[in-house]
């Protein structure tokens, strides 16, 4: 009977403790919802596939920018990502871009991170008021000026593939010059700006598109190509190479012209400025020597504490120069600094509202960066000038060897 | 125009040479998968479109064999043959025991229920589809290259082209399997037992050949083949979950080019489209390779349907 009183009591009591702690989890929890919304910023690019270490490094800059303003407990808000994998690819990149257009959450998109991806998915971007800040789409046909949610915090190619055709003529003085591209939208479009820029420096061009590969994309080429690719250079022996495309395919030609004894220059842009390169390229050493470049600067802006907290992220790379790491953690800043504004504005805007506000905030936000001032014209381009870094590849590491 | 054309038939008579010797070696391993779809083809009726993992398969086999051994030496000598044949043989012995599988768990049952041939090809779809996936999850999805087991130098010249070490390991590799099957099958047991179920599968059994036994071996054939083939394409590229699409399409062409179900024909046929490739590349453009690579198919096929050594084809098993 005690024994049957004493369940009863702490039964009875254990009910009414419950049902006192069930509202006051609730109260708290629903005021901490009411005071603390969560919004979440995406990010699209190659977070799979041949270009991955593309989308692996802008990545981190996003989560690392979004750790640190968690961490320091000052927003109104608790910030959230997500990644959209696309693989670089026009293909998948729709789906992403609709996955992210539904996100209920989602507030603005980091990326997308290549050009091709990034002209599949703007549509959808654009119909919904989705702010969409690329740190490394540089196609200078993305920038049109009817599609301001599209921004990017890095000089289109016009720049990129004019600085790079006057460092082949002009500076190393190489006037006859084998101009191949991978056919992409990213790949074909700087190998264009790079013809036009070196063909007004007098410099004789022969130009080709090499599609790019099944190994490497969403291409349907076969690799054997390069073959018969340097096959051709090696008999024409042009002084030098200049190259449109990821690093992927570009691996598998640097392979191919070392195989055939290739001694000239070759040279590529940013989507083949990456460590991964020479980890895909073989030999290694086939590598050496190669001159790349990158548009607004891709190295030594997350130093310090910052690039310590970069490299401590799961899955980072191992460096905190890796390409466009830095702008994707600018990007992903600006876009809380403008939210910022926007959510003390319209506190009880929903995302939906929020959205549209959030482009028209981007496009009046003048923002300190680690990578510069960024400030957007009407088209999403910079509104400053930006400087081109060169770097070559020596003894298998990629060594900034100066700037346009 | 003229000019047009004169510059190109330039282009081409100067490197005409080199981009042979490319098709050339290119054709080998197309010939080498296109052997799978055929022999498949010869027993079954039925196009493997799962061959293309097989060959995928055989590369990652390889590979891991290859980068347990090596690490990060560089071999040279005595040492790189060793390796090449340990990796040809791991490639081999891989795609030999997948292509196995696959007939048990895809094509047996099927076989057994007496299936219609639409659900062979979903099946080996299914299957393509699956296997691929799965190396993509297992083995990363992004291209990874093959430890460096020789120098790839330019071993002797054709004209001014350089034949490259790499070149030679496929002449190499290629005419040993090619021939060694063409033997096997034209003068062993085995052989007959194949042929036999080509031409009359029910006919065969009744003559006392094992019917089941026979079709796992013709599997196993060209699944060695086709692995091997996915190592040595991999010496030059990488491997990646993706590698079988387009080369395991070129060789099917081939395969059908040369006359499906006819061995020296699917050799022939690998050879011609690699090298028809290779010279597409300097004659037309890098852009049009497959156009005109198709566009030769479709007149060969126009003139002689069953292929360049297209064969009347019997029942099928």
């Amino acid at each position: 009977m005690k024994l049957r009183l004493n369940k009863t009591v702490a039964a009875v009591a254990s009910s009414a403790l419950l049902l006192m702690a069930v509202p006051a989890v609730g109260i708290a929890s629903s005021a901490t919802a009411a005071t603390k919304p969560t919004f979440t910023i995406g990010f699209e690019g190659p977070m799979s596939g041949g270009n991955q270490a593309l989308g692996i490094a802008a990545s981190s800059g996003v989560i690392l920018a979004v750790n640190n303003a968690n961490a320091k407990g000052m927003l109104p808000f608790t910030l959230a990502t997500t990644t959209l994998d696309d693989q670089c690819s026009g293909t998948a990149s729709p789906a992403q871009a609709q996955s992210a257009v539904a996100n209920a959450t989602l507030v603005a998109v980091v990326g997308p991170e290549c050009s091709g991806a990034t002209k599949a998915a703007e549509p959808y971007y654009s119909a919904a008021h989705l702010a969409t800040l690329s740190p490394s789409a540089t196609a200078a046909a993305l920038a049109k000026g009817t599609n301001n949610n599209f921004m990017r915090d890095v000089p289109g190619d016009d720049v990129q593939g004019a600085a790079d055709a006057k460092f082949i003529v002009k500076t190393k003085k190489l006037t006859n010059v084998e101009v191949i591209n991978d056919g992409s939208f990213y790949g074909a479009g700087l190998a264009t700006v790079f013809q036009k820029t070196a063909k007004s420096l007098k410099a004789r061009l022969s130009v080709v598109t090499i599609p790019g590969t099944a190994q490497c994309a969403d291409g349907t080429g076969s690799p054997s190509e390069y073959a018969s690719a340097a096959t051709q250079i090696k008999a024409k022996n042009p002084k030098a190479v200049f190259y449109g495309g990821y690093y992927c395919d570009f691996a598998l030609l640097l392979g191919a012209l070392h195989s055939v004894g290739y001694k000239g220059v070759v040279m590529s842009g940013d989507g083949s400025n990456d460590p991964a390169l020479i980890k895909s390229t073989s030999p290694h050493s086939a590598a050496n020597g190669v001159y790349l470049s990158i548009a607004g600067g891709g190295s030594a802006y997350l130093t310090g504490t910052l690039a310590t907290q970069y490299q401590a992220l799961p899955g980072a790379p191992a460096a905190a120069t890796a390409p466009y790491a830095a702008q994707a953690y600018d990007a992903a800043n600006m876009i809380i600094a403008a939210l910022q504004k926007v959510v003390a504005a319209h506190p009880s805007d929903t995302v939906m509202q929020l959205r549209p506000l959030l482009v028209t905030e981007l496009h009046a936000l003048t923002f300190h960066g680690v990578t510069g001032v960024i400030k957007f014209q009407a088209n999403g381009d910079l509104s400053r000038s930006s400087v081109v870094d060169f770097s070559q590849v020596v003894k298998g590491k990629i060594k900034t060897i100066g700037h346009s | 125009m003229i000019a047009f054309f004169a510059a190109h038939f330039d282009t081409l008579r100067q490197e005409f040479w080199g981009l042979l010797v490319d098709g050339f070696a290119n054709g080998l391993i197309y010939a080498m998968i296109a052997i799978g779809y055929t022999m498949v083809y010869g027993v079954l009726r039925l196009i493997n479109f799962a061959h293309s993992e097989i060959f995928m398969a055989g590369g990652f086999g390889g590979y891991f064999v290859i980068r347990q051994i090596v690490g990060n030496s560089t071999p040279s000598g005595f040492t790189s043959v060793y390796l090449v044949v340990v990796g040809i043989l791991a490639g081999a012995a891989v795609g030999a025991v997948i292509a196995l599988l696959l007939e048990r768990v895809a094509y047996r049952p099927l076989r057994k229920r007496n299936a219609p041939k639409l659900a062979y090809l979903i099946s080996a779809i299914g299957a393509s589809y699956f296997m691929y996936n799965l190396a993509g999850k297992e083995f990363g999805r992004y291209n990874t290259i093959i430890p460096t087991i020789y120098n790839n130098n330019t071993v002797f010249t054709i004209f001014g082209a350089p034949v490259l070490t790499y070149y030679i390991v496929i002449l190499i590799v290629g005419v040993i399997m090619l021939v060694s099957l063409d033997r096997v099958v034209a003068k062993t047991r085995l052989g007959r037992g194949i042929r036999a179920v080509a031409l009359d599968a029910e006919t065969a059994s009744l003559m006392g050949v094992n019917i089941d036994r026979t079709i796992a071996i013709t599997f196993l054939l060209g699944g060695a083949l086709g692995g091997a083939a996915g190592f040595l394409f991999g010496l030059g590229t990488g491997v990646v979950y993706t590698m079988g699409f387009v080369p395991a399409l070129k060789a099917f062409t081939a395969a059908v080019l040369g006359g499906i179900g006819n061995l020296r024909g699917a050799v022939i046929g690998g050879i011609l489209l690699g090298v028809v490739e290779s010279l597409s590349f300097a004659f037309v453009s890098p852009a049009f390779i497959d156009v005109v690579a198709f566009g030769i198919l479709v007149l060969v096929l126009l003139f002689r349907p069953t292929g360049i050594l297209g064969e009347t084809l019997g029942r099928s098993a």
